[in-house]
């Protein structure tokens, strides 16, 4: 965990944590087809990664990773979020990724820790 | 002539109003620089002291745990309330959805903020989404201390759209 200064405020970076959540969804499902046994796991197996990645900034932040994997049918789906923090230091981003078969939305929240 | 005895008049008033210093400097002719100085130094401090009166640290109050808990099923009949009677008689359209989401999602919000529970930060997240025979599942992880910070979520269906809503309290020690 990062050393605490005073007057020093550590703030969210979302470009960051985009390009970590990319890597961990391209890696996981990057060349697969929808398959409704494996669905579980890939979910499961994104958030997880993606928390996993987040950690190792070693930034103290709590965390809230959210995704939703979707087949490719013609459905629409919207998805919105509404938070009360404190928008000094707390952040989210939203990563949007596609393939042939399948929607992946995932939301990150990133929730600061007093020290 | 006159001048210099009236400047002199001004010095001794000056070395009075410092008493004991004031007796000291008369016999001294030469340290009248020293006097001056001394003057300087003495508006200094004073000047010093009202700089620091309104800079008043508040202290710590080393509370780690929280007062009152998140109400995970106040909570969840909040949400189930909110999802009822906005989308119980709505058809999926897409305009109408999307602009459904974020109304929702700031009705929740509001209304989570009314039960007043202290120091918890609050994030709401809604997905509405047409039922067309597709297949979708939806997954949450977090990093968070599990003894006090808590979510709550609730999924609405009717014959052409599915909401699922969620509620994540984050508590901020």
């Amino acid at each position: 965990m990062e050393e605490y200064h005073s007057g020093d405020e550590v703030s969210f970076n979302p470009d960051d944590a985009s390009n970590v959540v990319k890597e961990c969804i391209e890696g996981i499902i990057g060349g697969v087809d929808y398959s409704q046994n494996k669905v579980n796991q890939w979910t499961a197996s994104i958030v997880e990664h993606s928390l996993t990645q987040l950690v190792k900034q070693g930034k103290p932040f709590k965390y809230i990773v959210n995704c939703a994997v979707m087949q490719k049918s013609g459905a629409g789906l919207h998805t919105a979020n509404s938070c009360y923090w404190d928008t000094t230091t707390d952040g989210s981003c939203t990563v949007r990724w596609e393939n042939r078969t399948m929607y992946c939305v995932v939301s990150v929240f990133a929730v600061a820790i007093a020290l | 002539m006159s001048d210099l005895a009236k400047e002199k008049a001004r010095l001794l008033k000056k070395r009075g109003s410092l008493s004991s210093l004031g007796s000291h400097e008369v016999r001294a002719i030469g340290k009248t620089k020293d006097s001056i100085s001394t003057l300087s130094y003495m508006e200094e401090h004073g000047h010093h002291d009202d700089i620091q009166r309104p800079t008043v640290q508040m202290e710590n109050t080393y509370r780690i745990t929280p007062s009152r808990r998140f109400p995970v099923l106040t909570v969840k009949d909040l949400l189930k309330d909110v999802l009822t009677s906005y989308l119980q008689e709505e058809k999926y359209e897409t305009e109408l959805c999307r602009q459904m989401t974020k109304t929702i999602t700031e009705v929740v919000k509001a209304r989570v903020k009314d039960l007043m529970i202290p120091r918890y930060k609050i994030i709401v997240v809604i997905s509405i989404g047409q039922i067309k025979d597709q297949n979708i599942r939806m997954g949450s992880r977090c990093l968070w201390d599990d003894n006090h910070d808590n979510f709550s979520s609730h999924i609405f269906k009717n014959n052409s759209l599915f909401a699922a809503a969620t509620v994540f309290g984050v508590y901020f020690e």
